[in-house]
């Protein structure tokens, strides 16, 4: 199975990355290659870089690289803007979706949506024929036609802005998505409902990287690797059983890694 | 002095109206605001000095609305256009107020005028003549919406005074447009009377052109149980004043302002607001927007005075701001004066700049910074404009402001 997922080039490769905010190192050389059709899971407690990390890969301005490469299909994307990455295929899921209040669900869907579509040359959809996908995708994350109709996660609940994240996801059809502790604030049956999405919204062209905290959002769905993040560097890169050990034996197992490195 | 004499010699003394002699009689002791006073001390001399250089004489008396053709439901006036009207339909009247009535009317207001307060009124009121003095009485019920405008022409300060009195159980919208001209200075003074159970929903919108300058001062006096709604908004000018009084003279009346000011370039526009509680239970919701850009200057000052007798008043005044450069200047004072002990008053003031993590989030879903800021600012814009009434489905203030401003 990875033999053949390797066979084309990797969708993100993550080079000794490091980067800083205010003069303050965050990352200290992350290294990550994502292949078409993989899952990879990145792990670590609070603070150790793992929500970094997603917002430079989707170019944050209040980050700087200071050393090392991002590249999305091959091209250097270290200076792109977020919405040339976005654009390109790059999606952030956020760990707290923002409220956008007045600006209406429906349309800012509709620009992003076309945003992506004029980058993949696609035609561009008006009001009503953007409304016949939107229904569609809707169906994906099992949400009602109303949320359209109200500010963008404004009054959403913990579960419906999460909700509403993989919705944006299904519409843009990203190259890779990195979802960044979506399963946070969920109950169970909100986990299962965005995790079924995110299944039916990969392929094995797609890349997923899945920032997490807990095992249960991969009970749902598997990783083919498992990432170990402390102090802004990867230090542990096991197959989805790491998961498990994890759990099983907490953080505080992982600072004989780092004691080793 | 020079303003008097300016004033002097544009007119011959013998034909100055009653209410001119008054003025000007009243300005002889204070020719000039005081720029100390609370209300001018942030007032930018030299563009002050630039609206009061221009010839009192109008230049350019027609006026070609560049605004949407009138609506067969709408009624549209022009002041100083020969601007006469005597509707009498089956439910309701518009009438031309009579000279004696305007006088009258006139007289008792510059009687409790505060020579600095109103010094935008006298001024007004010393220059302007008849014909560019519209009076109004309505009532009745299903009157259609009314748009006033009022235009400066080129190279000249043009005087334009508005009193309207609403009858009782009158119910109206109405929207009055302040449109400056390149190197011209607009004096608007409105008056209005809401008499009892009477209602208006009013929308001013001020806007100019390279280098006008305005002077907009707006009185409402509201009666027992009316209510008053006031969507404002001003942009594009080089020097811009908005001075709003109103005076619930016997409580129990209600009213709501939602007002904006757009500054660019070096502009600067100020919103000045009095909120007089003459009464119990009183109501106020009030919310004012500045928007500051490159080096310009947005101002907005606010007073609610609630004395012993305006007891059970319920009053909020609210300042919200954005500074989009790191030259630009807001000042902002919301300012509650309250003597009686059973009312419920609130005030505040944010300024901030566009938040970012709103922009990133729309960045991260393809949207360029460029269109992310403009939904951002469409969002602040649409509270203010949505409140506008008469605009909403032909004028379309937010594409004016978003795309031409």
């Amino acid at each position: 199975m990875q033999s053949k997922m390797k066979e084309s080039g990797p969708i993100l490769e993550v080079e000794n990355l490091s980067a800083s905010t205010e003069n303050l190192p965050i990352l200290k050389g992350v290294s990550l290659t994502v292949y078409p059709g993989e899952i990879h899971a990145i792990m670590g407690r609070n603070g150790c870089g793992k929500s970094t990390l997603s917002k430079i890969i989707a170019g944050h301005p209040s980050y700087n690289i200071t050393n090392g490469d991002i590249k999305f299909l091959g091209e250097n994307i270290n200076s792109l803007e977020p919405e040339e990455r976005a654009q390109s295929g790059i999606f952030l899921g956020f760990q707290y979706p923002i409220e956008i209040p007045g600006v209406s669900n429906l349309e800012f869907l509709r620009v992003s949506t076309n945003a992506r579509r004029k980058f993949l040359n696609k035609e561009e959809l008006d009001t009503f024929d953007f409304e016949e996908l939107v229904k569609e995708k809707l169906e994906i994350v099992k949400m009602d036609h109303a949320f359209l109709s109200r500010s963008v996660n404004q009054g959403f609940s913990g579960g419906e802005k999460k909700r509403n994240e993989i919705l944006q996801m299904a519409l843009l059809e990203p190259k890779i998505a990195i979802l960044d502790e979506t399963d946070s604030g969920l109950d169970i049956d909100a986990l299962r409902i965005v995790a079924s999405g995110i299944k039916k919204i990969s392929n094995a062209q797609t890349g997923i990287i899945l920032i997490t905290h807990y095992q249960r959002l991969l009970d749902e769905i598997k990783p083919n690797y498992v990432h170990v993040m402390s102090d802004g560097q990867i230090i542990k890169t096991g197959e989805s059983d790491l998961a498990l050990e994890l759990e099983k034996k907490g953080y505080e197992w992982t600072d004989n890694f780092i004691k080793e490195t | 002095m020079e303003i008097i004499e300016k004033i002097k010699t544009n007119q011959s003394l013998d034909n100055l109206t009653e209410i001119q002699k008054i003025c000007l009689d009243k300005l002889q002791s204070s020719p000039l605001p005081n720029p100390k006073s609370e209300q001018w001390r942030l007032s930018n001399k030299s563009k002050f000095s630039n609206f009061l250089n221009y010839s009192f004489n109008e230049k350019d008396p027609k006026f070609n609305t560049p605004f949407p053709n009138t609506s067969q439901n709408t009624i549209r006036l022009v002041i100083g256009d020969d601007c006469q009207i005597n509707l009498i339909e089956k439910n309701y009247s518009i009438k031309q107020l009579s000279e004696d009535k305007l006088v009258k009317y006139l007289k008792e207001q510059i009687s409790c005028f505060d020579q600095n307060e109103n010094w935008s009124d006298l001024l007004n009121l010393s220059l302007n003549r008849k014909k560019n003095t519209l009076g109004l009485k309505i009532n009745g019920s299903e009157i259609p919406p009314i748009e006033i405008f009022s235009h400066a022409s080129s190279n000249s300060l043009n005087t334009k005074t508005l009193v309207i009195f609403l009858e009782k159980n009158c119910d109206i919208d109405l929207l009055q447009v302040n449109l400056g001209k390149y190197n011209s200075s607009l004096s608007q003074s409105t008056f209005i009377c809401l008499e009892e159970n009477s209602s208006l929903n009013h929308g001013v919108v001020s806007y100019g052109e390279s280098k006008s300058n305005l002077l907009n001062s707006l009185n409402v006096i509201q009666q027992n149980n009316s209510e008053y709604n006031l969507g404002s908004l001003h942009f594009k000018f080089n020097f811009a004043r908005f001075e709003i009084r109103i005076k619930q003279s016997e409580g129990n009346a209600k009213t709501n302002i939602k007002g904006m000011q757009i500054t660019k370039k070096d502009e600067q526009i100020s919103t000045y607001t009095k909120i007089d509680f003459h009464g119990p239970n009183g109501f106020l919701d009030q919310i004012n927007k500045s928007l500051a850009d490159d080096k310009s200057h947005a101002i907005f000052e606010g007073s609610i005075i609630v004395p012993k007798i305006a007891q059970k008043t319920d009053a909020s005044q609210l300042s919200r701001n954005l500074l989009l450069s790191n030259l630009a200047q807001i000042d902002t004072k919301p300012q509650l004066e309250i003597i009686a002990d059973d009312v419920k008053c609130k005030h505040g003031a944010t300024i901030s700049q566009l938040n970012e993590e709103e922009l990133f989030y729309m960045r991260t879903r393809g949207i360029t910074l460029r269109e992310a800021s403009k939904l951002q600012l469409s969002s602040y814009f649409q509270e203010i404009i949505s409140f506008i009434p008469v605009s909403k489905d032909r004028w379309d203030l937010l594409d004016k402001l978003l795309n031409e401003n």
